[in-house]
């Protein structure tokens, strides 16, 4: 786990912090003693597949479940206070007032935030203008096409000007068009400092998105930390190169396996092996190199290492199960 | 707090609302005047009657009782006497006229000739007029004619109580009327609003936005806030409802009475309007019946995923609703015995039987220990039902067991 955050000004101190938090549904253990610092300003990405906690999570952040053992801090408060009125959360069922206008839907959302309706009523108009649906603020929301509703539902969101958001599965079900609008949203905030958290088994999106990550499997934190560092630490040995001439010079000490691609082959060094050592010795063989890089592991080489084939292949099914409010 | 005010406005402004509230007291109004207004129909002929009195006593009797409903005239008893008041029939003249004979004295019977039969309502009025006449002559031989009038009048009886509480020389159908009344409409609004609880809560349970909402909100708060808004509306149509029947019988009803003096019975409808004491029994009845019921329905709103589930679930629920209404006849023939004391101390059948029973004179400490034991009912219940709420609000699919239940109320 990283602390790197913690010898840092209170300002920084971290968006949210979980020490040692543990769930249970009956004899069913949903979350294992967690510990998770969650840096302020960051976009941190919680993995992993469905049925590992992800949601029990992100439910027991917003105070909405209570840990069995253990202790949530949220914007340095702990969850029964106002802090929870500065935070954006996106449920994985994402809900609406069918029967409400839409302007009167997100008036009441910001109110029970603390806003005055005048000022949700102005903030939610400048929203549904910036997403093309301003013509549509004085109809019912059950009116609206399943899109529209999930605009409103992101409006609904950020109308308040949260300075966290915590988005469950965010991207789940949404059409390739408001992936996007979405996903431009949350970039927007993280330029202006807003610390964004969501929950996803996509392990490419995350990859995209992320500036930190934590890994969990079967209710237990598997790693976390930046990204990057990450990568790097989990950096396998492997080297891509693309070349023209003949291939005598792959056997050599250091090298363990070679697998040949479309454009030419993947290498895998032995432990500790320098990967220059193998671009000299192409060279000094006399092979024109027209593709050198030392290969970094994706995020789902990364999670199937730390727990194997079959939860990662897991990660890939749809499930319901974590919709179940984590029933046993 | 904007729950309870989205919650107040959101049903205040729907269509239900506004329906239910114009057409309850409409319908209700419809059920009495509908008869009544199709019986006056055709009383809109102004043509007066004809009194054939072949008795020569009976006349100033029955025209005395029907001359304030229409115009009656005497005719004198000659040969040609019925062949002119055909003609008179035939020429639109008059309404129809009405021979009394000896048959009518010794057997009340008389024969009415008309165009067309006369209204229910006439019908009623001629017939009691006929009867009542002939009684009070026949008795005027026997005894003082004042004395058979009073007789007439329905009697009067003093209620003289060992207690000595209330000598009621009021008449007590109107008390007891006016109880049984409020035990329906007792029932009938806790049912609705109960109802309506679980509708609303269950609407935010399935669509999902409970889980939005209770990010923010406390699930107590929330549980709360609907409880309390649905509450107002309820209040709302009640308030409105009142205000309506007492304006309709303070103004409404002596303009129509004036406009159709045959009405005047009408008049004794004021009667009925509950006093401001009992009105504001009636109110806490319902205010706190209403805390009871609505979380109960609440909790099995929060326990359920879809409207029939709900449906089943809510049985245990409405039974305890339907139980006091289906013994409420038989109590409310001996108000003070030991099934309607007892029953009416339970703190869910209270609001539909106490009701009542206070209006027919139930002890004052009975009244209060119900009121008591049912406010420490609500807060059991509200606790139980919390913490249903707060668990079963996040739960999808199948409904709990018992056991289960019971399990979250020990945990959450």
């Amino acid at each position: 786990m990283s602390h790197s955050s913690q010898s840092h000004a209170p300002a920084s101190d971290p968006a949210v912090l979980l020490d040692g938090v543990t769930k249970k549904f009956g004899a069913h253990l949903a979350v294992s003693d967690l510990v998770l610092e969650i840096p302020r300003g960051s976009i941190y990405g919680l993995l992993g597949p469905n049925g590992s906690g992800k949601t029990t999570t992100l439910r027991m952040i917003m105070g909405i479940l209570r840990p069995d053992r253990g202790s949530v801090t949220l914007l340095g408060e702990d969850t029964n206070g106002s802090a929870r009125r500065r935070v954006g959360y996106l449920p994985e069922e994402r809900g609406v007032y069918k029967r409400m206008k839409v302007i009167e839907h997100l008036e009441f959302l910001g109110e029970i935030r603390g806003m005055t309706r005048p000022i949700a009523r102005q903030r939610a108009m400048t929203w549904l203008e910036r997403l093309g649906l301003a013509e549509w603020a004085g109809k019912k929301v059950e009116d609206l096409s399943k899109g529209m509703q999930q605009k409103v539902q992101f409006i609904g969101t950020v109308l308040h000007d949260p300075e966290l958001l915590i988005l469950d599965e965010p991207f789940s079900g949404l059409d390739p068009i408001n992936q996007d609008v979405l996903e431009e949203i949350v970039r927007d905030f993280h330029t202006r400092g807003t610390t964004v958290v969501f929950s996803t088994h996509l392990m490419d999106q995350a990859e995209r998105l992320c500036e930190s990550v934590c890994l969990i499997s079967k209710a237990e934190k598997v790693l976390d930390g930046n990204l990057m560092e990450i990568k790097r630490r989990e950096r396998s040995g492997a080297v891509a190169l693309d070349y023209e001439g003949d291939d005598e010079w792959l056997d050599g000490s250091g090298v363990e396996a070679v697998e040949r691609t479309s454009s030419g082959v993947r290498v895998r060094l032995r432990d500790g092996e320098d990967p220059q050592v193998l671009l000299q010795r192409a060279m000094s063989a006399g092979v024109t190199i027209r593709r050198f890089e030392i290969v970094e592991p994706t995020l789902h080489e990364v999670f199937v290492r730390h727990v194997g084939e079959a939860a990662a292949a897991e990660a890939g099914l749809p499930s319901g199960y974590e919709g179940m409010g984590g029933a046993a | 707090m904007a729950v309870i005010r989205r919650e107040y406005l959101q049903r205040v402004r729907s269509k239900w609302f506004v329906f239910s509230t114009v057409a309850g007291p409409l319908f209700m109004i419809a059920i009495f005047a509908v008869p009544v207004l199709l019986g006056l129909r055709d009383d809109a002929d102004e043509r007066g009657i004809v009194i054939l009195d072949r008795t020569g006593v009976l006349y100033e009797s029955v025209a005395s009782r029907l001359g304030e409903a229409l115009e009656v005239e005497r005719v004198a008893v000659d040969e040609s006497v019925l062949s002119a008041l055909e003609d008179r029939l035939q020429s639109g003249n008059i309404a129809g006229f009405l021979v009394l004979d000896t048959g009518t004295l010794s057997a009340g019977r008389a024969v009415y000739r008309g165009l067309e039969t006369p209204s229910a309502l006439r019908r009623v009025l001629i017939r009691q007029a006929v009867v009542e006449s002939a009684l009070e002559v026949r008795l005027a031989d026997a005894s003082d004619a004042a004395g058979v009038r009073a007789l007439l009048d329905g009697g009067q009886v003093e209620y003289q109580s060992l207690l000595g509480e209330s000598s009621g020389e009021d008449d007590p159908t109107t008390a007891l009327a006016t109880g049984f009344a409020g035990g329906f409409l007792l029932y009938m609004t806790l049912l609705i609003y109960g109802i309506q609880v679980m509708r609303a809560v269950l609407e935010e349970k399935t669509t999902r936005i409970v889980e939005i909402v209770i990010s923010v909100v406390r699930p107590g708060q929330l549980m709360l806030g609907k409880i309390l808004g649905v509450g107002a509306v309820g209040l709302t149509q009640l308030g409105i409802w009142a205000v309506s029947v007492v304006l309709l019988l303070t103004f409404g009803l002596p303009s129509v009475v004036a406009a159709r003096p045959e009405l005047l019975e009408l008049q004794n409808a004021t009667e009925f309007i509950p006093r401001a004491g009992e009105l504001a029994l009636f109110l806490l009845f319902f205010v706190l019946g209403y805390f009871l019921y609505s979380s109960l329905y609440a909790a099995v709103a929060a326990m359920c995923s879809s409207d029939e589930e709900a449906q089943h679930t809510q049985m245990p629920v409405t039974i305890l609703l339907v139980v006091p209404m289906m013994v409420l006849l038989p109590i409310m023939e001996n108000p003070d015995g030991p099934l309607g004391t007892w029953l009416s101390l339970v703190p869910f059948f209270a609001p539909i039987l106490m009701f009542p029973r206070f209006m027919a004179g139930a002890p004052l400490w009975q009244v209060g220990l119900s009121l008591v034991l049912m406010v420490v009912a609500i807060v059991v219940v509200a606790w139980v039902a919390g913490r249903i709420y707060r668990v079963g609000i996040l739960m999808q699919g199948k409904r709990p067991t018992l056991p289960e239940i019971v399990r979250w109320v020990r945990q959450a």
